[in-house]
């Protein structure tokens, strides 16, 4: 069995177009929508839900009437999480990551670990192949942890029902998330485009996608807005040995077919539904050589 | 103008936060403009700072004096991150699973644990006339500290003053990061059901953290009316609708940015900030 995910540093750049026409070509394979918090998978393949399971994040710490302000656990703390420890305490739960400092430092044991459910994530059904995807909460953390749960899951199904292949749309940035569905998978396909921040961003999601050791292919989303741009890609590929497998057409129709919640794959008289059509040709070749 | 946080966010990646964010700035000429994007700063190609100091940004990790034949199990115990393992007489140690709080020198033997720095990204400081403070984080690829790096900026942060802050994409930890602190936010949007769909659920985080918003369409003309009907239902402030023009996009490619591709986003954008200063007070 393989995986390939679907990154790109920069946001916007195609990922979830390009993963959602490679979904309805590809056979025998499980698709992942690993972008949690703000996932789009759904939208285009209509999953119909098949079972449906509770996410608990990691711990946070709670403080309780007991505590007598002594001011231990601020001075420990080393996420700034804690304030005011010496009048009325406050925990600030977006930046506690859950280490127990407090809760051991605590002479009255006015702090403990709690742990609550912070999203979904569910197994369902498409008219393609099996999905796993999710709901974290808005402004819920351990996003990183929800993708490695939902890739768990896809797995569990790959092996129980010998499928081939898992394909993982993954999210913008180069943070836990991203690290968490590029964790182990067998190749990375980085969409990038031809615009100053999109090289910049491409270089930084290549460099951690090198740091993990997986072999990397890349596709420029409309390569013909800007050829120079273009060009410095390609000549940055060919000096780091990255194979750019296939570029894409600047193509209006992309935005009108997603408007009509339509694969681009749908009309082939559409320059970019046969360059997505060609890469994933390319791609399979690579995968089941 | 005193005192007024404008964070420009949107749940979708790629609708052009960075780019209203910098027009912002741009029209208010006199603001602190703090890039939280520190995954994929790119606010910089288009403001060119003159970047004044850059300082790095560290955690600590332990490492373990093992010749001194203390046992290390306690630390092992204690790890919430399963980022250690005694194995005979050794303590392995996974960096990648570490987050430096520092719990294993606390329980484990007196002077046996010792800690190191450990850089996980930089923070730099920048000056654009006529008077922008310029900030970005820059997270080192591989490293998972981007809150670190955030925590670092927050510290910062001037909130006499108008400051701009472009958020990263989502809807999680890092971007309420980025959002907690203001008094406004404008959402950029594009009018797919991908945008639409990432819109919804970044309103519910800034509902949920009372902060208040308006939204920007930009690449108007490529979708549907469903954000504009929905906003108009709801009582949402939509600042402006940006159209979508390949000139723009083209223009971007480059580093431009909006108000080079034509000066009159430059006015357009001074009302915005009238208008957010009538609604943020």
């Amino acid at each position: 069995m393989k995986q390939i995910t679907v990154i790109s540093g920069k946001g916007g750049t195609g990922k979830t177009t390009i993963a959602s026409c490679f979904i309805k070509l590809a056979h025998e394979h499980i698709a992942v929508d690993a972008d949690v918090d703000a996932a789009n998978l759904h939208i285009l393949l209509e999953p119909k839900i098949e079972k449906k399971e509770d996410f608990i994040g990691g711990a946070v710490a709670k403080v309780n009437n007991t505590c007598i302000s002594c001011g231990k656990c601020e001075e420990l703390c080393r996420f700034d999480a804690i304030s005011d420890s010496t009048a009325d305490i406050k925990i600030d739960t977006l930046k506690c990551e859950g280490c127990s400092v407090c809760e051991y430092i605590c002479p009255v044991g006015a702090i403990e670990l709690v742990k609550e459910k912070q999203g979904e994530f569910y197994i369902s059904n498409t008219d393609y192949c099996k999905i796993v995807h999710a709901r974290l909460n808005p402004a819920a953390e351990n996003s990183g942890l929800l993708v490695t749960r939902v890739r768990n899951a896809a797995e569990d199904i790959a092996y129980s029902q010998n499928k081939k292949l898992i394909i993982i749309d993954g999210a913008p940035g180069i943070g836990c998330p991203v690290i968490a569905s590029l964790n182990g998978v067998d190749y990375a396909l980085i969409v990038t485009e031809p615009t100053l921040s999109g090289i910049s961003d491409f270089k930084k999601i290549y460099e951690v996608a090198k740091f993990f050791n997986i072999k990397t292919f890349v596709s420029v989303n409309k390569y013909d807005i800007n050829t120079a741009n273009t060009a410095e890609i390609e000549k940055f590929c060919s000096l780091n040995n990255i194979d750019v497998i296939g570029s894409i057409s600047y193509d209006e129709n992309v935005p009108k077919m997603l408007a009509q919640k339509k694969f681009i794959i749908d009309d082939l008289k559409s320059p970019a539904a046969k360059d997505i059509k060609q890469l994933w040709e390319r791609i399979e070749k690579i995968l089941y050589n | 103008m005193k005192g007024l946080i404008i964070s420009v966010a949107s749940g979708k990646g790629g609708t052009g936060k960075t780019t209203v964010a910098v027009a912002v700035a741009l029209a208010a000429g006199y603001c602190q403009f703090i890039d939280y994007d520190v995954e994929a700063p790119n606010a910089d190609i288009f403001l060119k700072p003159e970047i004044k100091n850059i300082k790095k940004v560290t955690i600590k990790h332990p490492y373990f004096l093992t010749e001194t034949g203390k046992d290390f199990s306690k630390c092992v115990e204690f790890c919430q991150y399963n980022a250690l393992a005694v194995i005979g007489s050794e303590v392995v140690f996974f960096p990648e699973l570490c987050h430096g709080c520092g719990g294993c020198i606390l329980v484990g033997p007196e002077g046996a644990v010792r800690e190191k720095d450990i850089e996980v990204g930089e923070v730099s400081k920048g000056f654009i006339a006529p008077g922008i403070d310029f900030l970005k984080g820059n997270l080192i690829p591989g490293s998972m500290r981007t809150t670190t790096i955030q925590g670092e900026l927050e510290k910062m942060l001037n909130s006499e003053g108008l400051v701009i802050i472009d958020a990263p994409p989502g809807n999680s930890c890092s971007m309420v990061m980025a959002v907690k602190n203001s008094d406004y936010c404008i959402l950029v949007t594009e009018p797919t059901p991908y945008g639409f769909n990432d819109l919804l659920l970044s309103m519910e985080v800034l509902d949920r953290l009372k902060i208040s918003y308006g939204v920007i369409i930009n690449r108007d003309g490529i979708g549907d009316s469903g954000i504009s009907d929905y906003c108009r239902d709801k009582n949402i402030k939509i600042h402006i609708k940006i159209p979508n023009d390949i000139a723009i996009a083209k223009c971007y490619s480059g580093g431009g940015t909006l108000i080079d591709y034509n000066p009159s986003y430059c006015s357009k954008f001074e009302s915005i900030l009238k208008e957010i200063e009538s609604l943020a007070y």
